[in-house]
């Protein structure tokens, strides 16, 4: 230690044991309210969660809160919030996945039996009519009377302000306009979605579409991919019963029919002459595999969407029945369209398919695409099945993905020619150029994600609904939208973002910016502030 | 060089690699994340989670973890990547030799470059020359090899389209093996910008030392003598000068060399090129502890081989060395 610290130090203790006089001196009620801590992402991982922090803190330190903005490498920040819950205020957000669509997900983040260590509720909102409304909802079959509980949930959540939705960001992404038309977008999904290579056109000779991405999948094992991009590749070489329509309504797919004899069991007929890669057909005995063999490998990342069959019955060649333990609204448009028909006669005969090697993992599926090879890091292909019953519509012969080191690669590659479209979004600072390439289109899609700013409500001063609210109105998050994304986002107000039109509640409770009616809200509550400005707690 | 030298400087390197390999493992697991800590976002329940932290086998105590780890390692089994799923050493070799034949060749070409222009400029020292050099090695030094990748990128890949931007090969393209893949035209394509970046960043090394011990060689006797015996100025700049200035080069790329298993990070993502250096921060940023042991590891036995390497290749340069 050198002198200047040995120093620095010498004078720290001092002034500590100053403030430390001065405090007991001074009437304990003047003691103002502890430093906040906000937790967020460090610059390099996301910019705009990063900036986000800071527009937060400077308006809080003008109603007098002492705040302090920390960025954390992103698996630390996860840990802290969601493994240890020792945060104060942390920024974070989920990815809208499609099956999220359905509330069900997002809903149970507010679930106050979600708030043990690890669950996906760490703030702690407990509301026991919250949690009544879930159930409810969870069990309803009836779309309408299951929307209006949903709609009373986000209502009687808003008040309390259980955390902050700041923004839902659009899902901008570009393609190539001289190559390619017909191009699908979704919600959430942007263009890497299943109907772009089912409905794409080529406008020249060359019919693959070749798109790139910077992320990959970690692995191609439909027993152990545990990310949204095995998933999202996988998915085009295996067929679900259900596919959801690009206007997100679930659609009958590798079923024929889909009945609901009651709310405990469904009927599903497979349709009639479709066919795994191999040539063998696929069955009722292939569907009821699949299933059971889900259940029984345990395989966390689909737990939650099986975890109600109770049993599934063979009714027929074609013919298949679902029991469930209890009703779940979600079985059709989230359980039937997120499972993949596996083939029986090559996954019967494996114990451990989690423990497959990369070269062993059957890739064998029967969707409209065929899988043709994955160079990790570098590669991936599909070609068409021509068997397959959608075949006759589809444009393309084959798609391929090029996987690079980040978006900037991604971006040079659509300025070259060499990509037609991109996978995942575009960085702020590319889009005005992309928008300036005569040859691309670019395009935006509202996200049904969101990123939030959440509270811990077992510390003070969140523990407080007062304090909450104030700080809520005191978050800018137009600003946000305007500054940060560009315009290209919009403001939260509900775990159910926006664009999820049918659950989403606009009539709720909003918190506009507005830092008199924050103040006025902490007065009406007893807070005061000190000579320092400081606020201090009644 | 005696045989009892190599057996003690082996002894010596196998106790380092030991220091070093109980050092990582406990390093990454008291300093890094939970492993399973991102599968929240993906939806897995504490119970889910519990379930992959026990076939990640980090249910057990930390030093029976430990023991198997260490009986890995003797055995040559690296274990199996949390993220791929896949067995380390598949993941591993296949990165390293892609890193390896870009470093080689950029760190082959800087000090093949390097070495005989060094004492050039040596040779010509305190002319425009000699300053014009120095100026450019250092300014390659200096200048971050993202913004050279990139004014290459900009330059030579989207405003004239003459050569690849990213990856190691057209994709998509059929190798039976290693040597099959960078035996080929194109992957000289992919490899010219990159590795020419690296080279001219590392070229400024060898260029400064070998100029700076050539002017001290130049001093000597026998240099006086070697002018009077009338041997011509390039005999002497290159046959008594530039071997006797050797030494201090050679340390240097020994440990370039050692260095070189990390690559170069920002080479790596700024061309896509699918390198170990990218596999080593993804590794340490999702807590891949068997992924980043091993990586950490190589890097590791590559510093302490070249190192040993160096001492000897000094014995055989100059007789002066004795090793014993």
């Amino acid at each position: 230690m050198n002198t200047t610290t040995a120093r620095r130090h010498a004078a720290r203790w001092v002034a500590a044991i100053v403030a430390a006089a001065l405090l007991f001196g001074a009437a304990q009620a003047q003691e103002p309210i502890p430093t906040i801590e906000i937790l967020t992402t460090t610059e390099a991982y996301d910019p705009i969660r990063y900036e986000s922090a800071f527009i937060i803190a400077e308006a809080w330190r003008q109603l007098g809160f002492d705040v302090i903005v920390r960025p954390q490498e992103f698996s630390t920040l996860l840990q802290r919030f969601y493994d240890e819950q020792n945060f104060d205020v942390t920024i974070l957000g989920w990815s809208g996945r499609v099956d999220r669509l359905d509330p069900q997900h997002f809903l149970s983040t507010l679930d106050s039996r979600q708030t043990s260590l690890g669950s996906n509720n760490p703030g702690g909102y407990d509301n026991p009519a919250y949690d009544a409304l879930f159930d409810a909802q969870s069990r309803e079959f009836d779309a309408n009377a299951r929307r209006a509980l949903v709609h009373e949930m986000q209502e009687i959540a808003a008040p309390d302000a259980p955390l902050v939705i700041l923004y839902h960001r659009d899902e901008v992404i570009a393609y190539n306009a001289t190559r390619w038309t017909d191009m699908v977008t979704m919600a959430g999904e942007g263009l890497y979605n299943e109907w772009t290579p089912l409905r794409a056109t080529p406008l020249t000779d060359d019919r693959v579409l070749t798109i790139g991405s910077p992320q990959e999948p970690d692995n191609v094992n439909p027993l152990a991919s545990t990310s949204v991009w095995g998933w999202k590749w996988m998915r085009m070489y295996y067929d679900k019963l259900v596919r959801l329509s690009p206007e997100i309504e679930p659609l009958p797919w590798a079923a024929e029919t889909i009945t609901a004899v009651d709310d405990v069991t469904i009927d599903v007929t497979l349709r009639a002459g479709m066919t795994f890669h191999d040539g063998m057909p696929v069955t009722a005995e292939d569907v009821k595999f699949t299933f059971d063999y889900y259940i029984e490998q345990d395989f966390g990342y689909f737990r939650a969407f099986v975890s109600r069959i109770a049993s599934v019955e063979v009714t027929g060649p074609l013919g298949v029945r679902f029991n469930l333990s209890q009703p779940f609204a979600p079985f059709i448009t989230v359980t039937l369209s997120q499972i993949p028909i596996l083939p029986a006669h090559i996954w019967s005969g494996i114990d451990n398919p989690g423990d497959l090697n990369p070269d062993e993992i059957p890739t064998i599926g029967s969707g409209p695409f065929r899988f043709d090879r994955y160079d990790r890091g570098e590669y991936k292909r599909l070609t068409v099945y021509p068997e397959h019953f959608a075949a006759g519509d589809i444009q393309i012969e084959a798609m391929e993905m090029i996987v690079f080191a980040d978006s900037e690669g991604v971006f040079t590659g659509m300025q070259t020619g060499q990509l037609d479209m991109t996978a995942w979004r575009m960085e702020p600072g590319q889009i005005p150029l992309a928008e300036a390439n005569a040859d691309l289109v670019v395009v935006g899609v509202p996200d049904f994600g969101y990123f939030h700013m959440t509270w811990n409500l077992r510390r003070a001063p969140f523990d407080d609904v007062a304090v909450r609210r104030a700080l809520t109105m005191a978050t800018d998050r137009q600003r946000m939208v305007d500054v940060l994304l560009d315009g290209r986002g919009e403001i939260g107000s509900s775990v159910v973002a926006p664009v999820n039109a049918f659950w989403h509640n606009p009539f709720i409770e909003r918190f506009d910016y507005d830092l008199e009616a924050a103040r006025a809200e902490l007065e009406a509550a007893g807070y005061t502030w000190n000579a320092a400005g400081r606020i201090v707690a009644p | 060089m005696s045989r009892t030298y190599v057996l003690r400087r082996g002894l010596q390197a196998v106790g380092t690699l030991l220091v070093i390999v109980t050092a990582l493992f406990f390093l990454f697991r008291l300093g890094l994340p939970d492993p399973t800590v991102a599968l929240v976002t993906d939806g897995l329940s504490p119970e889910d989670r519990a379930a992959v932290r026990e076939r990640f086998g980090l249910d057990r105590p930390l030093v029976e973890q430990y023991v198997i780890y260490l009986g890995n390692i003797v055995r040559g089994e690296f274990g199996t990547s949390f993220h791929y799923k896949a067995p380390v050493a598949g993941v591993v070799w296949e990165k390293f030799a892609n890193t390896m034949v870009l470093m080689l060749v950029a760190i082959v070409f800087a000090y093949l470059l390097g070495i005989p222009l060094g004492a050039y400029l040596a040779w010509r020292r305190g002319t425009r020359t000699d300053t014009l050099g120095i100026v450019l090695g250092l300014t390659f030094r200096s200048a971050p090899m993202f913004w050279t990748g990139m004014l290459a990128v900009l330059l030579f890949g989207v405003a004239l389209g003459w050569l690849p931007t990213s990856g190691m090969r057209t994709l998509p393209y059929e190798a039976a093996n290693f040597f099959d893949k960078v035996f080929t035209l194109d992957f000289l394509r992919h490899l010219v910008m990159p590795a020419t970046i690296i080279a001219l960043f590392y070229l400024g090394s060898p260029l400064l030392i070998m100029r700076n011990t050539m002017l001290e060689v130049y001093g000597e006797d026998f240099i006086e003598m070697a002018r009077a015996k009338g041997l011509p100025e390039r005999d002497v700049l290159y046959r008594h000068a530039a071997r006797n200035a050797l030494l201090p080069v050679i340390t240097q790329l020994a440990v370039t060399i050692g260095l070189a298993a990390g690559g170069q990070v920002v080479v790596e993502v700024v061309f896509s090129w699918p390198g170990l250096g990218r596999e080593i921060l993804q590794a340490v940023r999702t807590s891949d502890f068997p992924l980043a042991q091993a990586t950490f590891m190589l890097m590791a036995v590559l510093v302490i081989a070249m190192n040993f390497l160096a001492d000897l290749l000094y014995g055989a340069l100059d007789p002066r060395v004795k090793l014993r």
